[in-house]
């Protein structure tokens, strides 16, 4: 395959991720070397399926002189888009009813009459279950695994994760001053609804006194002991991390402050649907609201919520980002060029590899049991919700 | 009545049949929701009527999870479709980018019931034969039949066959539509009508673009024609209300600026925005769209009927007649 590649393009899944540029040029940097031309699609496929909506052309061609001149660390060069389904996309008819269309197969023709002969995406969890449609189809498409989370099998770590991690750190270090201020106990949600990664990493660096994760159903009464132990007239504050998508072992409970145990994010296909529409407005804070309010009813402390949600996806990427974006937009490159498609580029120290996609999809990438995060945790008095059994 | 309109094996897209409904028309009524919305409101509380087509429904409650059962794992249910993560949560997810495949002959397969279909496929005899259980209710409350969805009229053939055949059957008929169809849907359908509500949403043609998804030029060129080309019709406007959307004194003025013109219009009933149906979004594989929004406060409530009360010449305690 590798000597009939002559152009390819690169696009960029739903969800703000700092620093995707950085995939951008990896790619391009790594093509260009292989005499290979690259153009971005603007705006997921729209750029590809909607080109008459661009003035400038819904392609962006990378060459040299853009590629050279942009910043690793933005994230704007492609532009997003809402939702990047091709299967369904939402349109207006003649008729002017709404209603969507399955555009995959006029995708495909879309790819073929630009000449482009491979697809670079950098997606995460519902994209990679897309391009595995795609590829089933005929595209040759190789994905970089982009998530905030987490949360996505098969790599050691998704870009952004590092930029949101460093971020939700630098957040909580905040947080716990304004606890400290205000002599209460700050909970503070974060990203994660499958999966506590950023929950647990984040609240270690901020010597959290407690964490709680999707992965430990949580017993509040377990937590309140832990505080209570902590809190002290010269120690009059606490700091609790929730991750958005933490569980109960408190069922009855949970549901009396509907907040069931499946909560609507979590009851859904996570690799499916996501937060990916343009039309959604994310639900943010339920968690924050109920851990707060149910400590404040069972320990002798003032609790307040704060939510740090879609802020997480904003900023600049950190080092390590821009050396994976690098990294796996390059690896994306050597992956064509070895005559790869339908992978996941994925990161498995010490090595970039490959992963087939169907590998990637339906999975989730969770906290295990025996991870060191979770025992360094409990070394360092971080009460995660339940004792270990 | 014309024989055209009334095949009685003509067949359209069910979504489901309520029996005892009180908020939809007068009297008592049977709800007919057909399957098929031509617009997107991000606050829809019946998301499974949207497509026009049966579609895969999963209720992770009734699952028992891979170990109990698993069968939805295997042929001949489609590759990737369903699956489980590790951990201690057994319970099978759906992957509904790649569940398109199942139908119902598929999810009859499940055990526990999990799996259902959104929608299916009925006679205009068949509805019709369900709808005359109640026509003792509707005789002693002037209830009947209301064609609601979805949107009724984006299945025009079937919804006149099935109001034509309800007044044969000597049964009351309404519609609840957004009328967002083009105008021979409407005119093929309203001939059967006794009672047509009809959704002001929101009142600048840019603002109902964003948040259902269309214009509403062609909706209100399709009431004004209404009002004027069916004279005997009782129309109710209706607005689901909505805080931060169209819960606003102007909204509310707009919409009776707009009927009050036309004496056929003779209420304009508002609908506090409820999160109802946000369960079944779960079971749809769908993300609800206004999840930070909430219900308005009866205050709010309160002072927007008051305006219209007012506008209808009602003292706020007064209801229309034959409501």
């Amino acid at each position: 395959m590798s000597t009939n590649i002559r152009r390819i393009a690169i696009n960029v899944g739903a969800g703000f991720v700092p620093g995707i540029n950085a995939v951008v040029m990896g790619a391009a940097l790594a093509a260009g070397k292989l005499g290979w031309e690259v153009v971005g699609i603007r705006d997921g496929f729209d750029g590809l399926l909607h080109p008459d909506r661009y003035p400038d052309g819904g392609l962006l061609p990378l060459g040299p002189r853009l590629i050279d001149n942009l910043d690793p660390a933005g994230a704007g060069v492609l532009g997003q888009s809402g939702r990047v389904d091709p299967f369904h996309v939402r349109t207006v008819n003649a008729d002017g009813m709404v209603e969507e269309v399955d555009m995959s197969d006029e995708l495909l023709k879309r790819f073929k009459a630009e000449k482009i002969d491979a697809l670079i995406s950098v997606v995460g969890g519902q994209g990679l279950s897309i391009l595995y449609k795609l590829q089933r189809k005929g595209l040759d498409a190789v994905c970089v695994p982009r998530a905030i989370e987490n949360d996505v099998a098969a790599t050691l770590v998704s870009f952004g994760f590092n930029s949101a991690l460093s971020f939700t750190i630098e957040m909580l270090d905040k947080a716990r001053q304004a606890a400290q201020s205000a002599r209460k106990i700050a909970v503070v949600e974060v990203l994660g609804a499958q999966a506590g990664w950023l929950a647990l990493q984040a609240g270690i660096a901020a010597c959290a006194d407690a964490v709680l994760i999707p992965e430990i159903p949580c017993d509040l009464k377990a937590v309140v002991a832990s505080l209570k132990g902590k809190i002290t007239p010269r120690r009059p504050y606490g700091l609790v991390v929730v991750a958005e998508g933490a569980k109960f072992v408190e069922k009855a409970q949970a549901q009396a402050d509907k907040q069931p145990e499946n909560s609507l994010k979590a009851s859904l296909s996570p690799l499916a649907t996501g937060d990916a529409s343009e039309f959604v407005i994310q639900r943010s804070g339920q968690a924050a609201e109920t851990v707060a309010n149910r400590l404040q009813l069972l320990i002798a402390e003032e609790t307040f919520p704060l939510v740090l949600g879609p802020w997480t996806r904003g900023g600049t990427a950190t080092a390590v980002d821009r050396q994976l974006g690098l990294a796996y937009g390059a690896g994306a490159i050597r992956a064509l060029d070895a005559g790869d498609s339908g992978v996941m580029v994925a990161f498995v120290p010490p090595d970039i590899k490959f992963v087939p996609l169907a590998q990637a999809i339906n999975k989730v990438r969770t906290v295990p049991a025996d991870s060191e995060f979770i025992q360094t945790a409990r070394s360092l008095g971080i009460c995660l919700g339940r004792e270990p059994s | 009545m014309n024989q055209v309109l009334k095949p009685a094996a003509a067949t359209g897209r069910v979504l489901n049949i309520q029996r005892y409904c009180s908020h939809d028309g007068p009297g008592i009524r049977t709800n007919v929701f057909l399957k098929g919305c031509s617009l997107r409101c991000k606050w829809c509380g019946n998301p499974e009527s949207i497509r026009p087509k049966p579609e895969l429904a999963y209720d992770p409650r009734t699952c028992t999870g891979k170990k109990a059962c698993g069968l939805c794992l295997k042929p001949p249910f489609p590759e990737g479709a369903f699956y489980v993560v590790e951990g201690d949560d057994d319970k099978v997810r759906v992957n509904w980018d790649l569940a398109g495949g199942c139908d119902e002959a598929l999810v009859a397969l499940c055990p526990t019931g999990a799996l259902s279909m959104f929608g299916k496929t009925m006679t205009v005899d068949e509805v019709l034969d369900e709808v005359e259980k109640d026509s003792s209710f509707y005789r002693n409350t002037g209830g009947g039949i209301t064609l609601s969805g979805g949107e009724c009229l984006l299945q025009p053939d079937f919804s006149a066959a099935l109001l034509a055949g309800a007044h044969e059957r000597g049964i009351n008929t309404a519609i609840e539509t957004a009328c967002n169809v083009p105008w021979a849907f409407v005119e093929k359908v309203l001939p059967h009508v006794d009672t047509m509500l009809h959704d002001h949403k929101l009142t600048i043609p840019e603002r109902h673009l964003k948040w259902t998804g269309a214009s509403n030029e062609r909706i209100l060129a399709n009431f004004k024609k209404a009002y004027e080309t069916f004279p005997d019709i009782d129309f109710i406007a209706r607005t689901p209300l909505i805080p931060g959307v169209n819960a606003d004194e102007e909204h509310i003025r707009a919409v009776l600026a707009f009927i009050r013109p036309h004496k056929n219009v003779i209420d304009y009933e508002l609908l506090p925005y409820h999160r109802f149906g946000l369960g079944k979004y779960e079971h749809l594989g769908k993300v609800y769209e206004l999840d930070d929004y909430r219900t308005p406060s009866d205050e709010v409530v309160r002072h927007l009927r008051a305006i219209i009360d007012e506008a209808f010449g009602r003292s706020s305690q007064e209801t229309p007649a034959g409501k």
